[in-house]
């Protein structure tokens, strides 16, 4: 179908001189992002910093961006829904064009991009940092329609708003589950982070109700560390059950409002269930995604091993030994750019450096982390070095991690927004 | 290509036969600035200070490499730069100090 036209595109290209690097012919080079999250605002920001001749266009469905992070002290009651709702006027200021569309197709030979309301970007380089979409199909009983009443509040917005409200409007003595998904998902420590931020809420308002996590894994991101905080500052109140104990669901009942376990059949009053992910859309739709539906990526450049031409980054990529995380999607897109504007100059990748840090807070004043520095290596992206905060830290230490995670919020949103 | 090499178990930690496939491997250093461009997430840029986390604008460069170097022996309190500063060499530790610190 399109293979001769595109063939013959290519080689109009090539005898027009696509072997010399777009510098070099006095052209400006073209950069797309799809995806105005942590991955793309951050790459748009990069590009134009480190290339400042290159037209970007980063193409975002929605006006605003409501971040994850945080999302969970909205639901605790610490944080406002204003406080994590940001605009794109500053990246707008930068001289990124910012294109409030959906990107239905890509053509990664002829390199185009279509959008949902008709128009066709050209591209010399595509980022796509889409995050990540639900897969509703992955556990039975489970829908969009369904997650109307057991909310996933997996991307932060109305669903967050959603199960906060479930939460006020629950009885005193109340159950409240938490069916978190199996490894890879986006925020590892997510889900006991908002056990954590749930309880502070409860202990608060309800403080006779419970909290079951269900959980179909062995283990999880800083253990220990939640452990420790729930007995700490919520004793008898938060339940994790382990795959070891049968904490896989099976299949969810929103009429009945329960949940299946090996564990057994559990009613919720608030059911907030996590369903398994794969990458956007959009990357399955480049052809960028692999049988599991996550995108392979170079791990010295972050371009897609599938498709020439295009930089995949933040929760769709498979980055080796990083987290599907903000900071993590803020890090290779930065690296992404700079490789970018090296290729768009003719010159070698410069080598990158990776870092993730994920700050968990459970409670006003009680926080934590993980961090990371990581480099490429021909097996992909490891750890050079890093770890979780230590156990039995005087209160003094989760009292500082709570306040750094805040100035580390404010950092990461002004590096990928501002 | 090989200006800089640095083996990684010079930058604290050497992976084991198991993660590396048999050969332990090398790893191109990357820029200084590059490296620093991670930390500016948490420190914030030089033109907006955090409210908690020290600001490293206008930090002495000299100072900078011996928190950093006490950082990484754990001889300096730390909730979390003891983590991070082991990812680095001695050698890395001075060009970020010099980077980013003023003379
Ligand atoms: C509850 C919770 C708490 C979290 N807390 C933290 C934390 O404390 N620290 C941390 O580092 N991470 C945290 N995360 C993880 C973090 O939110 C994600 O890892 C991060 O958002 C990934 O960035 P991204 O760019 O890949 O995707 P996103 O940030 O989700 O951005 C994707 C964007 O692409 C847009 N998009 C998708 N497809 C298209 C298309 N076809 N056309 C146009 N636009 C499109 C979407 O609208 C969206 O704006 C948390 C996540 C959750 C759920
Ligand atoms: C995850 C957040 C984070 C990142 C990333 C980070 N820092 Fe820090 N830094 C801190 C915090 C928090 C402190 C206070 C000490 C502590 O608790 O670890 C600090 C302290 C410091 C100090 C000592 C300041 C003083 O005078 O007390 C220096 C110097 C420093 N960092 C340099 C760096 C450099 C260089 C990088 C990048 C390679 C970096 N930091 C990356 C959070 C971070």
């Amino acid at each position: 179908m399109t293979t001769r036209r595109t063939l013959l595109e290519t080689g109009l290209a090539l005898s027009a001189g696509l072997a010399l690097p777009r510098i070099a012919r006095g052209a400006s080079p073209k950069v797309v992002v799809v995806g105005g999250g942590f991955g793309g605002g951050t790459a748009a920001k990069y590009v134009k910093k480190f290339l400042p001749a290159a037209e970007v266009t980063l193409v975002e469905r929605d006006r605003q961006f409501v971040t994850c992070p945080f999302s969970n002290l909205v639901i605790g009651g610490l944080v406002k829904m204003e406080q994590i709702t940001h605009g794109y006027d500053k990246i707008a200021k930068r001289g990124v064009e910012v294109v409030h569309d959906e990107a239905v197709a890509v053509d990664p030979v002829a390199r185009k991009v279509r959008l949902k309301g008709g128009g066709v970007l050209d591209y010399d380089r595509l980022v796509l940092s889409p995050g990540i979409d639900l897969d509703y199909e992955g556990l039975p009983g489970y829908s969009e329609a369904a997650a109307e009443k057991l909310p996933h509040a997996w991307k932060a917005g109305p669903q967050t708003l959603l199960l906060k409200k479930q939460l006020e409007a629950m009885p005193d003595g109340g159950t409240v589950i938490i069916v978190a998904p199996n490894n890879p998902f986006r925020c590892p420590p997510g889900p006991y982070e908002r056990a954590g931020m749930i309880a502070w809420y409860l202990k608060k308002n309800k403080p006779k109700s419970k909290i079951l996590i269900f959980d179909p894994k062995e283990t999880f991101s800083k253990q220990a560390l939640f452990f420790e905080s729930y007995e700490v500052l919520y004793p008898g109140m938060i339940q994790w059950i382990g795959g070891k104990q049968g904490g896989k669901v099976e299949r969810v009942d929103p009429q009945a409002m329960t949940v299946e376990a090996g564990f057994g059949e559990e009613k919720g009053d608030v059911i907030n269930v996590i369903p398994p992910q794969r990458a956007g859309k959009i990357a399955q739709l480049a052809g960028v995604t692999d049988e599991k539906g996550w995108c392979p990526i170079d791990p010295k450049t972050m371009e897609s091993t599938k498709a020439p031409g295009i930089y995949v980054v933040g929760d769709a990529c498979i980055a080796g030994a990083m987290p599907k995380s903000g900071t993590a999607a803020n890090s290779q897109a930065r690296n992404a750019a700079a490789a970018i504007a090296a290729a768009l100059e003719g010159k070698p990748a410069p080598e990158p450096s990776y870092a993730n840090t994920c700050y968990s807070v459970v409670a006003e004043g009680y926080g934590f982390s993980v961090t990371g520095v990581y480099g490429a290596t021909p097996e992909g992206i490891k750890e050079i070095a890093g770890g979780v905060s230590k156990l039995k830290a005087p209160a003094k230490d989760r009292d500082l991690e709570a306040a750094y995670a805040v100035d580390w919020y404010r950092g990461i949103v002004h590096d990928a927004f501002g | 290509m090989g200006t800089q090499r640095i083996v990684l178990g010079l930058a604290g930690l050497v992976f084991s036969a198991t993660t590396t496939g048999g050969a332990g491997w090398a790893l191109a250093a990357p820029s200084v600035e590059t490296i620093t461009r991670n930390c500016v997430v948490c420190h914030g840029p030089k033109e907006a200070g955090q409210a908690e986390i020290p600001t490293l604008a206008n930090y002495p460069a000299k100072k900078m490499a011996e928190m950093l170097a006490g950082f990484k022996a754990d001889q300096k309190p730390a909730t979390i730069m003891n983590r991070i500063a082991k990812a680095f060499s001695d050698e890395q530790i001075a060009a970020i100090a010099e980077h980013l610190g003023t003379k």
